[in-house]
């Protein structure tokens, strides 16, 4: 018997785009979804922003400016993204294989797919940020797109970063999860977490017994709002490399 | 010939259960090939080694002459949709439609289009309010339009009312002798697909029991009928692969005859009837089970 010559690869960047349109073949819950959740716990903030502001008096004003900087709104918006990355290769890791993907161009287009989503929504935010700072939020003093933990002071593109930044480490870190839990179920889950508890128990057990948490802030405090994102990368590179490790070894099971 | 898939000695363990137990064999390109057993007999778990979709624990695997295993040029040119295949929750079968062409480049989405009329597969409910049956569908269009150079059909038509069913046959058929490619399709639906096979394995308990030429295999063995005593004097020392009896007449199944051994029977007064695969398939595993399964090897291999 002779062996078959094969007809010409296709090239890899052709092959990660299929997995990348593969992402987007269904927009609603990867794009769409997320802003009309977006859009509707930010209009439901102006209203309660304008309810305080008609019926406070215009002295507490930057009162109630400095307090709102602390909400919590925005937060969803990261952590939901995560939950977007182990839903989506939850359910394309088994599908994409079918379709004759080998599981090196799934994750790297995956990964793209997830950089370029980072980028889209950074860039959403950092526009929505802008605004609400020359709006002096919304004309009602509101914070939600500047609460404090995206950092003060800070130029469009630094808060361009600090989203950017945020949104990677939860894709990641998504990812990762999501490669457990493709390659192990229920059961790698639960050791998974176990395993993660265990260690920043540890941490926090470490760096309290040698009283470093004034270094810890201090380190921190050195590194400013850009510095101390751009340190979470470090865990989102680990995040998505482990995350490929433990998927290249995974196969599809039919739940 | 131009083998498609060459495997040798392939195992895959998981634990002490050897779901594919030291397998050697080969396909030729532009054959429908069928892959033939029990529920639970390795038949999904080899086509995932075969797809590269799962890890070998030993012996080798050679697709279009390379190693499927992460390996983008020969896994491009292949289309696997499982009986279980899960699709994204929040897709809807266009969604699969749409996708398809970016992974095969021999899509044909008027084909495709004429298979959802045919299928009456709706486009715009969501994949996991489909029944069985659309879903299936759903994995046939995919493997039929892709037209993928080798295309794996696992137990395509669960749920499939016989009218569908036949419809999947008969493109499959239209569209095979058009466009000729290699096509792997596994099912314990024997008899439906017997005339469209043109080789056949069969896998028992992790280990190929068959592998032959359906034609061979066909003509591999014969019924004999009449009465008792006529069959047995005619089968005594003959191999028995199965055997029915009411009152006086005897039907017995042995290996396939010589020209010269059928006219012995007919002139002792028998009556020859073939064997539908199925049947032949049932009791050679059985077979197996019994003795040991290179005994019903050999069997085959002497008649052929």
């Amino acid at each position: 018997m002779t062996t078959l010559t094969l007809p010409e690869t296709r090239p890899m960047g052709a092959r990660l785009l299929s997995v990348m349109k593969l992402h987007f073949a269904n927009p609603w819950t990867t794009i769409t979804l997320p802003w009309i959740i977006l859009a509707t716990i930010f209009t439901a903030n102006l209203a309660i922003w304008a309810l305080i502001f008609m019926n406070t008096p215009t002295s507490e004003h930057a009162d109630i400016a400095a307090g709102l900087q602390w909400s919590g709104a925005s937060l969803y918006i990261f952590v939901y993204m995560m939950v977007v990355a182990i839903g989506a290769i939850n359910v394309t890791f088994p599908f994409a294989l079918g379709y004759g993907v080998t599981r090196r161009d799934y994750y790297l287009g995956t990964s793209l797919q997830f950089v370029l989503l980072a980028v889209m929504y950074a860039t959403g935010l950092t526009i929505l940020a802008e605004i609400e700072k020359a709006t002096n939020g919304w004309g009602l003093g509101g914070r939600m797109f500047t609460a404090a933990y995206f950092g003060s002071d800070l130029v469009w593109y630094q808060q361009f970063f600090v989203f950017f930044a945020l949104l990677v480490f939860f894709f990641f870190v998504g990812a990762a999860v999501a490669a457990v839990f493709v390659r192990w179920k229920g059961t790698g889950i639960t050791f998974f977490f176990i395993a993660l508890g265990a260690l920043v128990l540890a941490a926090l057990y470490l760096l309290t017994l040698t009283d470093s948490w004034p270094a810890v802030g201090e380190f921190l405090g050195n590194a400013g709002w850009v510095g101390t994102y751009a340190w979470s990368l470090v865990i989102t590179v680990i995040s998505a490399v482990a995350g490929y490790l433990i998927l290249r070894k995974a196969t599809p099971r039919n739940s | 010939m131009t083998a498609v898939i060459e495997v040798a000695g392939l195992t895959r363990r998981y634990g002490t259960l050897a779901a594919v137990d030291d397998v050697t064999f080969s396909l030729e390109e532009n054959m429908i090939h069928g892959l033939l057993g029990r529920n639970g007999a390795g038949k999904t778990t080899l086509m995932q080694l075969l797809t590269g979709q799962e890890f070998a624990t030993s012996g080798t695997i050679r697709v279009f002459g390379q190693s499927p295993l992460e390996n983008a040029s020969v896994l491009q040119h292949v289309s696997f949709i499982k009986e279980s295949q899960r699709y994204p929750e929040d897709f809807k079968p266009k969604h699969v439609l749409r996708s398809a062409p970016w992974f095969f480049e021999n899509w044909d989405a008027d084909f495709a289009e004429r298979l959802v009329d045919d299928f009456r597969l709706p486009l715009n409910t969501r994949i996991k309010k489909l029944s069985r049956g659309q879903l299936s569908s759903v994995g046939v269009i995919v493997g039929l339009a892709s037209r993928a150079p080798l295309t794996f059909f696992d137990e395509p038509y669960l749920g499939l009312d016989a009218v569908a069913r036949q419809t999947f046959y008969d493109r499959l058929l239209e569209d095979y002798a058009e466009h000729p490619r290699t096509v792997v399709l596994s099912t314990h639906l024997i008899d439906e697909v017997s005339n469209l096979l043109e080789h056949v394995l069969v896998i028992d308990k992790g280990r190929i029991v068959i592998d032959q030429d359906s034609d061979s295999l066909r003509g591999a063995a014969t019924t004999v009928v009449g009465t008792r005593s006529a069959v047995d004097a005619f089968v005594a020392g003959r191999e028995e692969m199965h055997r029915d009896a009411i009152g006086g007449l005897a039907s017995v199944t042995i290996a396939g005859l010589s020209a010269k051994e059928r006219a012995q029977a007919t002139a002792a007064g028998l009556e020859l009837g073939p064997v539908s695969l199925q049947q032949l398939i049932i009791r050679m595993t059985n077979m197996s089970e019994h003795d040991h399964s290179e005994h019903s090897e050999n069997e085959l291999e002497h008649s052929a």
